[in-house]
């Protein structure tokens, strides 16, 4: 009996130990929240020259670094030249996992790239807010941000500034545009270059070019393949639909300009007969059958094989297959884009301004030996010089400067591209993007050169000879000039509403996540169902969405897009 | 002379292991073929068992990245030193265990079963592991795992199924506690300590998550698995994370994911398939076992 009772007694403190233990470890996860936040942009200017006594900071980035060299790299050691700053980096595997424990630890690295799990930190108390520090010692910084200095804010209760945004490159320009509605430049080309305006011409390309070519290269023709391989089905069936009806890219929901009421984009009307629309291709047999059922290496393959004559997808979703086509010398069978709309009363949003992106990036925190030594080795990042080291490397080993341009001498640029990971391990360059404010692509300097490496004259040099035919042929240079310009829209003041985080407590993760097993699964189902019965089963949809709530879910998240558009508005 | 339905057995045997050898061969011969396949040339799919053109590329992509051969070294020792002591610790423990004698047997497997259970979850872990000076070095690798419980259970259950007499005869004979353990438990128990070594052995040559908990930063102290996962990492593009911010990361353009994760594969998996000879021969013994009992 008594022994009994011992027993039970050191299993019950045995179970209550291991249980606690396993309490702690779950509340160790509560509070982790989403967070984007990144910006970046150059600035022009030569930071106030002043400490250079060495100092080691601690690094800790969420992303991985493989070809990090502990700055022992060309770049490295000019960095730690001019600034005296040595990094002891260490980079994670890409996700946030460890980002929980070191806010858990109070083991603080000096500075951190936590990405999403810069709440963490936050919540910890673990950043410093670096308002003041930008003000008093980071002239660079504040240059390059500009008028975007409100979007580093953190929330509208705190408008401390946790994270420099170091993600994304300040006005950012992309030289081209892909688009999602690509065709075959065979298709195009066989029939006399007709206008790809509306869905109606896409399909009536595909078609022609399908009747006349029955099979390629002894293999049955594919009119139009999508792929909806688990998250994959958001980008080539679910976004085109905003895309073809003039929106931009806001993720699952639609912004309303005026009132910003957030909607789940399907929602909207005009998609509905998007979604006709496929329903119908799927109907004449254009519409691929595994559509929905292949693997992301089995659409690839399709492709690679060249009879895909159509494609609606972002260009990196099957990039791998079109160079696959290229070093086949298959060139006519890889994809031209083009601005396709419902009708001709939408107009391609693709290009439509978000302004800065601000969300991941760099932290200073509350162990960092000496902040103001830290904010100013990342203004010093952020400098013209700092930039233009940072991407171009050093002059006269790297690049040249003639006439004025930097180039890059062929000998490098031969090593850049293939022998990249030695060369990024010895130059360093591509090693320090994203560690500090930065501008993007298309942006000057002082002395007129582009601050990154790409400027448009490679876009063109990069076209295959048959995309220059074909681009010919309808009048313009770059497939970004089929695209309305930025110019025609208005910069939205919310960013996009992808970019917008979300507390990982909030009802609206549940709702969200309910909704979107309805989607993958209901929008599947409405193409593929005969036409007399799209509107039925559409209705059921749409019924199915109110039940599981999506009216709550798109009020709680019209008022995260208000309270966004408040902090970097106001 | 063996009768017709000895022989139908036999054949059937004989079929069914061989779909059965193919089954598990297959998939290796398949990741070994894309592996040293062109990965422009895989995207069009249809490698089966040989490349269709051949290359070691996606093998000079991993070995471009440094740190490879640190992580190669210390993952051999992890793996050979955490498999001898972990041996060593389980085969004590269970012997312990094992012996009716040893009055505290039950509440120490209770314990030991919870473990089996229970965790300290992520973050206890990690703080109990800086408390105890163990970050930033290498016996992280070894000491937490050093007592599996399941490990334990198995040795316990194979020393419980010897005969006791062999024991106690030793013990008339003066051998002491130790000397009965070392000198008869341990001989007798081959098969299963090799089994367990097994289990350890893969166990640590597979692991990385600990490297990146423990030493992420301690470049000397990386493992060949962190490191190439770091490299799977840096060349996954187009993923869900990077799609918004395609200008983040570099794309390596000569080699795909999926061509370096199966390179990776092969790297991984070749080295620890050569213990299996090593320990083999214990196996084989071990089936011999019964007959020697008197």
């Amino acid at each position: 009996m008594k022994l009994d009772f011992k027993r039970s007694a050191l299993l019950l403190l045995a179970s209550v130990l291991a249980l606690s233990a396993a309490a702690c470890g779950k509340s160790g996860d509560d509070g982790k929240t989403t967070t984007d936040s990144g910006a970046s942009s150059p600035s022009p200017s030569t930071g106030a020259q002043a400490d250079n006594t060495p100092i080691t900071f601690t690094f800790f980035s969420s992303d991985p670094s493989p070809n990090w060299n502990n700055m022992q790299d060309e770049v490295g050691k000019v960095i730690t030249e001019k600034t005296g700053v040595t990094l002891k980096a260490e980079f994670s595997t890409g996700n946030e996992d460890k980002v929980a424990l070191i806010a858990a630890s109070g083991n603080y690295p000096d500075l951190i790239s936590p990405k999403n799990g810069a709440s963490l930190l936050v919540n910890a108390g673990a950043l410093l807010d670096l308002t003041e520090l930008i003000e008093k010692h980071a002239p660079n910084l504040k240059k390059v941000y500009g008028p975007y200095m409100k979007r580093l804010r953190w929330s509208n209760e705190d408008p401390s500034i946790y994270i420099l945004p170091t993600y994304a490159g300040v006005n950012h320009t992309a030289f081209d545009e892909g688009g999602v509605f690509h065709l075959q430049h065979a298709v195009v080309k066989e029939l006399g270059y007709p206008q790809i305006r509306t869905v109606k011409d896409f399909e009536n390309a595909i078609r022609q070019y399908k009747e006349k070519h029955p099979t390629i290269d002894g293999q049955p023709t594919i009119g139009l393949s999508l792929i909806a391989d688990n998250w994959r089905i958001m980008i080539s069936v679910t976004n085109p639909a905003f895309f073809a009806t003039g929106a931009s890219d806001d993720g699952e929901y639609y912004i309303d300009p005026k009132t910003y009421e957030a909607k789940l984009h399907y929602r909207r009307p005009e998609e509905k007969e998007y979604f006709r629309w496929l329903n119908h291709l799927n109907a004449i047999g254009l519409l691929d059958p595994e559509s929905f059922v292949q693997k992301e290496d089995q659409y690839k393959a399709k492709i690679a094989s060249g009879r895909v004559l159509g494609l609606i997808d972002a260009t990196w979703g099957f990039a791998d297959a079109v160079n696959s086509l290229k070093a086949a010398g298959k060139f006519e069978r890889t994809y031209g884009h083009y601005p396709v709309t419902l009708n001709e009363s939408f107009k391609a949003a693709n290009l439509q301004d978000t302004g800065f992106m601000a969300g991941w990036g760099v932290g200073i925190t509350k162990s960092c030996k000496d902040p103001v030594r830290a904010i100013k080795f990342l203004d010093w990042l952020a400098s013209e010089e700092g930039q233009i080291l940072i991407n171009w490397g050093i002059e006269g080993k790297h690049y040249k400067v003639e006439n004025g341009k930097r180039v890059i001498p062929p000998d490098v640029l031969e090593k850049k591209t293939n022998d990249a990971a030695n060369f990024a391990r010895t130059t360093g360059i591509g090693l320090y993007n994203l560690l500090s404010a930065h501008y993007g692509d298309g942006v000057k300097d002082s002395t007129g050169n582009y601050f990154t490496t790409n400027f448009p004259e490679q876009i063109q040099a990069g076209y295959s000879p048959i995309e220059k035919e074909v681009l010919a042929a309808y009048g313009k240079t770059t497939w970004k000039d089929f695209f309305p310009p930025a110019s025609e829209f208005p910069v939205k003041p919310w960013g996009a509403a992808w970019n917008i985080p979300v507390d990982s407590d909030s009802e609206l993760n549940v709702l969200f996540k309910k909704t979107q097993e309805i989607v993958w699964k209901r929008i599947p189902q409405v193409i593929l169902a005969k036409p007399e019965e799209f509107d039925k089963l559409w209705d059921e949809f749409m019924k199915d969405l109110i039940d599981a709530g999506v009216e709550k879910q798109e009020k709680l998240y019209t008022e995260l897009v208000k309270a966004r558009v408040k902090l970097w508005n106001e | 002379m063996r009768s017709a339905s000895d022989r139908l057995f036999d054949a059937c045997n004989v079929v069914l292991m061989t779909l059965v050898a193919i089954v598990t061969v297959y998939p290796f011969l398949n990741v070994l073929a894309i592996s040293l396949n062109e990965s422009l040339d895989t995207v069009r799919g249809g490698i089966y068992l040989w490349p269709r053109k051949f290359t070691l590329a996606n093998y000079e992509a991993i070995f471009s990245f440094g740190g490879l051969l640190v992580g190669l070294r210390n993952s051999v020792l992890r793996t050979v030193i955490g498999a001898v002591l972990g041996v060593f610790s389980a085969s004590m423990l269970a012997y312990a265990l094992s012996r009716r004698d040893f009055s505290a047997r039950r509440p120490i497997s209770v314990f030991l079963a919870l473990t089996m259970y229970f965790s300290g979850g992520l973050i206890p872990t990690y703080i109990l592991m800086r408390d105890l000076g163990l970050l930033g070095t290498f016996w992280v690798y070894v000491l937490p795992g050093l007592v599996n419980a399941f490990n334990v259970f198995v040795v316990r259950s194979y020393i419980d199924g010897l005969p006791f007499a062999l024991q106690e005869a030793a013990k008339m004979d003066g051998a002491s506690d130790w000397t009965i353990y070392w000198r008869v438990v341990l001989p007798l128990s081959k098969p299963v300590l090799a089994t367990i070594a097994l289990f350890v052995a893969v166990g640590q040559w597979n692991s990385w998550f600990d490297t990146y908990l423990y030493n992420g930063s301690e470049e000397h102290l990386t493992t060949l698995q962190y490191e190439l996962m770091k490299v799977l990492q840096s060349t996954m593009t187009g993923n869900e994370q990077s799609y918004r911010g395609r200008n983040m990361t570099e794309v390596m353009a000569t080699v795909s994911p999926e061509s370096v994760k199966m390179a990776i594969t092969i790297v991984v998996t070749v080295p620890i398939l050569f213990v299996y000879p090593f320990l083999q021969r214990y196996f084989v013994k071990g089936m011999t076992l019964g007959a020697v009992k008197s």
